[in-house]
């Protein structure tokens, strides 16, 4: 007895010592560790220059920021004053050329530029002190020479050339006007006429009148200690002069009162940018900042876990990346919300973009969320102090922002203070989804038509003007119109004579759906029945089925079956008609000519039908062939609109009737091309087929 | 712009060197399974890298399924058996983390930055990973669409965009490498689920990693959770497929043009050399810092500042473990050929080749190396991920601190040496990437040829890396 106690302890015992790791659980977490803030000192030179020394001797080398603090002013007619000045500094000083100037920074081995707001070098700690000569010398005794400025303009004009390529650069450009406006010096923008415009004078003003010492803050950080950067800037900056600079004042730019869309025409991207944006007063430090950040947080962290990656990216697939950002600024911030999105679910991503933040706004936050998004935030300042420039920028921050002394030690307990009706109380304070500007640049004639739904539509054009509509034109000749070009179509297609005769139309469909193969059969008889059926092909398996008999109709979809009424019901009944093209008057639907637009490549006439029951569609037909080409259609499902589109290919001749054999649909992220096998005109199909 | 020279910035950056001063000390070791282990302890911020190499990137593929190396970059983000479908990133994220990932055309990179305390965390994801992770239909169609929209991102949308999947499809016809690092769609769509979870099987296994960490760790400790998490991962039963470094040496020049929706004509010149790690490819590098590290470099100061000729003008040779490419590219400025931009960058390499170099200009190489090194192991990230290629391609992470040497080890005369022998017209791809107006109207209407989909970036990163950055700036 006593045995077999010892053997089932020892059993036991060893079970315990070998038992397999239950991975079903998550490790739990150590103690949290204390964080430490690295320290800073500074002090004042007699001029007003500010000073900021973060020593950190893990590494050998020096790196040294200087922020020149001013607000800056409209350059209006030679907007790039400001970067041109900033660059000019490093091109010549009163006693070295640039070529003296390249030679001597790329001998130390370090990284010496300039800016309109000031300069940054970094060098191994034992160059430091011929860096900081070099730096001084640029900002003190420059000498701007016309060789140097025709260089920097060249090569701007150049830069500027190559950005209208990007689309992403053109959405920047046009965000900045559209946002801020022209009489705000965030919304001005640089063109080849303002950078034609700059001149030396203007470039020495600039220089004279925005570097001055008193506006400077120079941050030290690496192995220096205070001592060393006071001895240095005692010795190459303490001659530099203070003087007033100007603080101009600007009108606040505004939301606008309705959302509006603004489209930028790129005919030849394969995918659109998209930016739901506005303006907004929000300012750094206490009492919104870390509240404000948090609530963008869980709308759009720039990771994995915010709501518009997880929704737009993992659910949908309907792009690589989407997020949002919510800066804060003295001046005016900005909220924007988007990313790189596939062009045929442009419309779908806005409305699930729009729907997520007006969710932020309406949902409560639920404490799990809330947390998360703590934790988030939490690391992300625990993983920036690895970098000893992060306490340089607190320091800067905090003088520059007038941000209580304590705000970034404490930074990490107000994190935690955040409550969940702070989110909420912030969001509707920030988060304006019907007054943004839905901004998006790509192929129009793509989206266009999808894109009213939104709001107003607006064009500009990549260097930020505004014009007229870009797709949909308006020189169409005067003698055409609408009902013109379905007779054409009609005519395209057979005659009208040859089309009468047709009683019943069945048609044999192919296509690959996520790899499965699917077949489809459509059956069609005068004046307007209907039975369509698809079935995955190896399982025999009806994945969808839509029957209707004329007056009424019913949709079966993976064994749901659905009774189509109202508005749903009117124009499925129009639209099943056999060549509804005929009978437009009978069944009520109304032509309207839009314009002309280019659908890949083609010149096509574009209209816009609405049915019985209100719906619209839209319909291209390629002006050369007079062939239907496209369709739009725009609906509503479970209050959502929804738009699917259809490209029409492949016309082929059956009994002298034209039929597209090649039907390209998209299904949210999904194109499938429904491919014709066969079409069998008049085989005398029986009415209770389509009951 | 920026994001277009960025990239070649990047290859720039990555021949840096790092030095004697701080010296990066670490533990290796390997478990039973094959998994290989380094340690570098760093308690300065309290933050952990938990970092796994996997040696397979795109040159491991199968030619019909290109981007599957790519592909799981994305998968293995989907969770495990014991992760539910999207946490995987929850949970590092709501540990206080980040996480991400990347590919080349030799290995694959997955990461976390967690603090301190969430080391097991850490481990115990990277080992769900390795142990079982999810492959499933859902998640297939999910990254499929994912995947392509990042082609559009990153290459089809882009301005130059396609320059190096075009350089890469010219310079290669045999190796692997000539295909690009993120694949085709088509091969994507064709895949099975099957094939995707074989591919896992083949590559994804502890004697085919390293698993590498850098931070506020106690190594004795640490030792202890890396055995608990990771020693019942069974060692992979197939073998490994590693192609040949097996491209025949090229014997003519091979002359062509690309033409993309740009406005400015660029100019590339790839040349064959040898593969990362040889004598020659550190006498390579110095060339490029001589070429075109910083302003007052051969090619910047003359072709860009003095002449005006180009907007960028650069080199680099691309890191690879079989021998690959030295690139020479400029984007010419408006109103300039890019025969006019051609003739002055062979001007400058012919330079080299016929003159000596002065004393003065070899000691800026050198600082320039020098100052290069010291910046280069600046974060626990970085150094995790050092360490495990150094490890992974040449078995000895010493290098971390011993491969300056090589470095000074190369002479004046051995760059010189290396220009003529590399830089040569027969060993060159030149590739003129035109904008779409200059392509010449052909007389018959002819097909367009079907452009093989090829490289776009030599590293994709799992998402995009600016988005990441911009973040994390914001802890103001």
């Amino acid at each position: 007895m006593k045995k077999l106690f010892i053997l089932i302890y020892i059993c036991l015992s060893s079970l315990t010592t070998f038992a397999q790791l239950d991975r079903s659980k998550r490790p739990t977490p150590g103690p949290a560790p204390a964080i430490r803030l690295g320290k800073y000192e500074s002090f004042q030179l007699a001029n007003g220059l500010k000073i900021f020394v973060v020593t950190n001797k893990k590494l050998p080398r020096v790196a040294v920021n200087l922020i020149l603090d001013y607000i800056p002013p409209l350059e209006k007619e030679v907007t790039g004053l400001g970067d041109i000045t900033g660059q000019m500094l490093r091109t010549g000083t009163q006693t070295r050329t640039k070529d003296q100037i390249d030679e001597q920074i790329d001998f130390l081995g370090a990284t010496l530029y300039t800016s309109s707001s000031g300069a940054y070098g970094s060098s191994l700690k034992k160059h430091q002190d011929k860096l900081m000569e070099i730096m001084a010398d640029l900002l003190l005794h420059p000498s701007f020479k016309q060789e140097e400025l025709d260089k920097i303009k060249t090569e701007k004009k150049n830069e500027l050339s190559l950005s209208k390529d990007e689309p992403e650069s053109i959405l920047q450009q046009v965000k900045s006007v559209v946002l801020y406006g022209k009489d705000h010096p965030y919304g001005e923008i640089t063109t080849e006429k303002s950078i034609d415009a700059i001149t030396l004078d203007k470039i020495n003003t600039y220089y004279t009148t925005y570097f001055k010492p008193n506006i400077g803050y120079m941050a030290f950080v690496g192995d220096i200690t205070l001592a060393e950067a006071k001895a240095l800037t005692e010795k190459y900056f303490s001659t530099w002069k203070q003087g007033t600079v100007p603080t101009p004042t600007y009108i606040q730019p505004k939301v606008p009162a309705k959302t509006k869309v603004i489209v930028v025409n790129k005919p030849e991207a394969v995918q659109t940018v998209l930016s739901i944006a506005y303006p907004i007063d929000f300012k750094p430090g206490p009492p919104d900042a870390i509240k404000a950040s948090i609530t963008n947080d869980i709308l759009g962290y720039g990771g994995f876990s915010g709501r518009l990656f997880q929704n737009l990216r993992e659910k949908h697939g309907y792009t690589y990346g989407a997020y949002s950002s919510l800066q804060n600024d003295r001046l005016v911030g900005s909220f924007s919300a988007g990313g790189n999105i596939k062009t045929n679910v442009i419309d779908s991503a806005i409305t699930e973009i729009v729907s997520e933040m007006r969710r932020i706004r309406d949902v409560v936050v639920t404490d799990a969320e809330l947390k998360q998004t703590k934790n988030i935030r939490n690391g992300i300042f625990v993983q920036s102090l690895e970098d000893p420039q992060t306490i340089a920028r607190f320091a800067l921050n905090t003088a520059r922002y007038k941000l209580p002394a304590d705000y970034y030690s404490n930074y990490l307990k107000n994190i935690e203070a955040v409550k969940i009706p702070d989110i909420q109380s912030m969001a509707k304070k920030y988060i304006l989804p019907e007054n943004a500007y839905i901004l998006v640049v790509g192929n129009a004639s793509e989206f266009e038509a999808k894109l009213q739904q939104f709001g107003e539509i607006i064009h500009y054009d990549a260097e930020g003007n505004k014009i007229e509509a870009s797709t949909t034109s308006s020189t169409i000749p005067a003698d055409i119109t609408a009902d013109k070009i379905i007779g054409n179509y009609i005519n395209a297609i057979g005659g009208k004579e040859k089309l009468i005769k047709i009683r019943d139309v069945s048609t044999s469909m192919s296509a690959r759906v996520q790899g499965m193969e699917m077949t489809g059969i459509r059956q069609q008889k005068t004046p307007n029945k209907l039975k369509m059926s698809m079935k995955i092909a190896s399982m025999g398996m009806e994945v969808l089925k839509i029957v209707s008999n004329g007056n009424k109709a019913t949709f079966s979809a993976m064994g749901n079956t659905q009774e189509l009424t109202g508005k749903e019901l009117e124009s499925t009944k129009a639209m099943n008609t056999l060549f509804p093209e005929l009978y437009y008057d009978q069944i009520g639907v109304t032509r309207t000519l839009k314009g002309t637009e280019k659908i890949n490549g083609s010149d096509t006439y574009v209209i816009e039908l609405t049915l019985p029951g209100g719906s619209k569609t839209t319909e291209y037909f390629e002006i050369n062939s007079g062939l239907k080409i496209r369709q739009i259609l725009v609906g509503e499902t479970n209050g959502q609109t929804v738009s699917q589109t259809t490209n029409f290919g492949d016309y082929r001749e059956v009994s002298g009737v034209k039929f597209p054999y090649l039907l390209s649909t998209s299904f949210g992220p999904q194109v499938v091309d429904l491919k014709v096998t066969s079409i069998e005109l008049n085989k005398g199909l029986g009415d209770e087929i389509f009951e | 712009m920026q994001k277009t020279l960025l990239l070649f910035v990047s290859f720039c950056l990555s021949i840096l060197v790092h030095g004697q001063q701080t010296r990066i000390n670490f533990t290796e070791y390997e478990l039973p399974n094959g998994l290989k282990v380094i340690l570098h302890q760093d308690n300065s911020t309290p933050i952990v890298a938990v970092t796994v190499m996997y040696h397979v990137g795109s040159k491991n593929e199968d030619a019909k399924r290109t981007g599957f190396a790519h592909f799981f970059e994305h998968l293995l983000f989907e969770g495990s058996q014991n992760i539910g479908r999207g946490e995987y990133a929850k949970i590092v994220e709501g540990a206080g983390g980040e996480l991400n990932a990347n590919t080349t055309f030799d290995r694959t990179f997955y990461y976390e930055v967690l603090p301190s305390n969430q080391l097991d965390l850490g481990l115990y994801l990277e080992s769900e990973r390795m142990l079982h992770a999810r492959i499933d239909q859902e998640g297939v169609n999910t990254q499929r669409n994912v995947i392509k929209e990042e082609m559009k991102q990153t290459r089809d949308n882009r301005p130059y965009g396609r320059l190096l999947s075009e350089t890469m499809s010219r310079a290669f016809k045999v190796h692997p490498y000539k295909t690009d690092v993120i694949g085709t769609a088509e091969h994507l769509d064709a895949a099975s689920l099957e094939e995707f979870i074989a591919f896992y099987k083949q590559f994804y296994v502890p004697n085919n990693a390293i698993l590498s960490i850098a931070g506020d760790i106690d190594i004795e400790k640490t030792k202890q959770s890396i055995a608990k998490y990771f020693s019942e991962i069974p060692k992979g039963t197939q073998p490994i497929f590693r192609p040949e470094a097996n491209e025949p040496p090229q014997v003519a020049e091979i002359r062509d043009n690309f033409y993309d929706n740009v406005t400015l004509p660029a100019v590339i010149q790839a040349y064959r050399i040898p593969a990362q790690g040889t004598e020659d490819y550190y006498a390579l590098n110095l060339l490029t810092s001589l070429l075109s590290g910083g302003e007052s470099s051969r090619f910047t100061k003359e072709i860009k500042d003095k002449q005006q000729k180009a907007l960028y003008v650069g080199s680099f040779p691309l890191a690879l473990e079989h021998p690959g490419i030295f690139i020479a590219f400029g984007i010419a400025n408006m109103g300039i050929k890019p025969e006019d931009l051609e003739t002055t960058m062979n001007t400058e390499i012919t330079k080299v080749q016929n003159e000596p170099i002065s004393d003065l200009e070899f000691q800026k190489l050198k600082n320039q190396i020098e100052s290069e090194f010291v910046n280069r192991n600046g974060s626990v990230t970085g150094i995790a991920e050092n360490l495990a290629n150094y490890e992974m391609y040449f078995g000895d992470a010493n290098l971390i601190n011993s491969e300056i040497d090589r470095y000074n080890k190369v002479t004046k005369e051995d760059i010189q040496r290396v220009a003529k022998k590399y830089l040569t017209k027969e060993n060159r791809v030149a590739l003129y990437y035109l904008p779409n107006a200059s392509k010449p109207v052909p007389q018959v209407a002819p097909e367009p040829k079907t452009e093989s989909p090829v490289p776009s970036q030599a590293q994709t990163p799992e998402k995009p890396a600016k988005e990441t950055k911009k973040k994390k700036k914001k802890g103001n």
